[in-house]
C-alpha cells in the first residue's frame, strides 16, 4: 500500500493522463465490507443522524433542542426507524446527574398528531463520573415523532447526537 | 501502472486489498415502514373493526403479506373498559380467503385511560406475513368514545 498527498490540480492532471479503463475495472480488488465505512450513513444507508448539538440543561424539562414547549417534537419523520440511539457527553468537572425522559406520538397523513400530549416511553437518571460518555437506546420504534427531554439540578452542557436505525436484519 | 483513487479528499491511494475502491452496497435495502391505515373509530358496545364495520368477514387491512409486523398506534379519548381482538388469515392467488373465519392473534383489554396513547405490535412475538387482518374493538362498560388509530406495516 502506498499513499501520497497531492493537490486537486495534480490529481486532475493524473486522472486525465491515465484514465481508468473499463476492462481494468472488472478485475480491480474491491471489498464490500468497506462500503459501510466509506459512504455517509444517511440515505440510502439505513442509519440516519436525526439530531446533533448542544443542550443547556437546567432545572426545567427541556427538549434537546433547548425549548420548554411541551408540544414540540425533538425529532420528526421517524416512522421508518426501528430504534433510536442517543449518545452524549456532559461537560464540567462535577459528576453528571441528568434526568432524561423520552416521549413519543403518532401523526396522521397531514402530520397532525392523533391526539393531545405524548406517550411516555421511558425515564431515567444519567449518572456518570465527569466527562464520560453516555448512551441511551430507545427500542420502541416507528413512532412518528419523539421528544427527548433533559433536566439537571446543576446546570450542565451536554453535547449529544441522536441516530436512528431502520433495522435491516430481523432480530 | 497502478490504479489509484482519491481518498480523504486530497489523498491518492493505490487500489489494493487494504485500500479497496469505495463501493456502494446495492443489495442491501433499508426496511421501509408504510402507513397502512389512519382512522377514527367510535367505540361502542358492538363488536366493530377499526373501520367501523360489524361484518365479521371483512378485513380491516388487506394485502399485508409483505409485512413482518404491524404496529398499531392509538389515542383513546375515553376511559371506558374496552376489549380488542386482532384476527388474521391468508388468501389465495385471487385474494380469496383460504377458508372462513380467522386466526386470533391477540385479544385483551385495550391499555390506557382517557386521552392517552398506546402502542401494540402485531403479532406480539414472531413474524406476521398474513394477508389480511381484522382489528376489532368494543367497550364492555362506560360510554362511547373515539379511538384514533394509525397502523404502520414494517417489512
Amino acid at each position: 500500500m502506498s499513499a501520497e498527498r497531492i493537490t486537486r490540480r495534480e490529481m486532475l492532471k493524473r486522472l486525465i493522463v491515465a484514465p481508468v479503463g473499463a476492462a481494468a475495472l472488472a478485475t480491480l480488488p474491491v471489498r464490500e465490507g468497506s462500503a459501510a465505512a466509506l459512504q455517509p450513513y444517511y440515505e440510502p444507508y439505513f442509519v440516519a443522524v436525526l439530531w446533533e448539538g448542544r443542550t443547556r440543561c437546567d432545572s426545567l424539562w427541556r427538549s434537546l433542542k433547548g425549548d420548554v414547549v411541551a408540544i414540540l417534537p425533538t425529532v420528526q419523520g421517524t416512522t421508518p426507524y426501528d430504534r433510536l440511539y442517543w449518545t452524549g457527553y456532559a461537560l464540567g468537572s462535577a459528576p453528571v446527574n441528568v434526568n432524561m425522559r423520552v416521549l413519543a406520538r403518532a401523526v396522521d397523513h397531514n402530520g397532525v398528531p392523533l391526539g393531545n400530549g405524548w406517550r411516555a416511553i421511558g425515564q431515567a437518571a444519567i449518572q456518570t463520573p465527569p466527562q464520560r460518555w453516555f448512551r441511551v437506546e430507545i427500542p420502541e420504534g416507528h413512532w412518528d415523532e419523539y421528544r427527548l427531554e433533559v433536566r439537571s439540578a446543576t446546570p450542565r452542557l451536554v453535547y449529544s447526537r441522536v441516530i436512528a436505525s431502520q433495522g435491516y436484519w430481523k432480530e | 501502472m497502478p490504479v489509484r483513487f482519491l481518498r480523504n479528499a486530497s489523498e491518492l491511494a493505490d487500489v489494493s486489498w487494504e485500500t479497496p475502491l469505495p463501493v456502494q452496497v446495492t443489495n442491501a435495502r433499508p426496511v421501509p415502514a408504510d402507513t397502512l391505515l389512519v382512522a377514527t373509530t367510535t367505540v361502542t358496545d358492538a363488536n366493530r373493526d377499526l373501520l367501523g364495520s360489524t361484518a365479521t368477514e371483512l378485513p380491516t387491512l388487506d394485502g399485508c403479506m409483505q409485512y413482518r409486523k404491524l404496529v398499531w398506534f392509538y389515542f383513546r379519548s375515553g376511559a371506558a373498559a374496552t376489549t380488542y381482538r386482532v384476527l388474521a388469515r391468508a388468501t389465495d392467488h385471487n385474494g380469496a380467503p383460504l377458508g372462513a373465519g380467522w386466526i386470533t392473534l391477540a385479544t385483551g383489554t385495550l391499555p390506557g385511560e382517557a386521552n392517552t396513547w398506546g402502542r401494540i405490535e402485531i403479532p406480539a412475538s414472531g413474524d406476521g406475513y398474513y394477508d389480511q387482518y381484522r382489528i376489532e374493538v368494543w367497550r364492555t362498560a362506560g360510554s362511547n368514545y373515539d379511538l384514533t388509530s394509525k397502523i404502520v406495516g414494517v417489512r
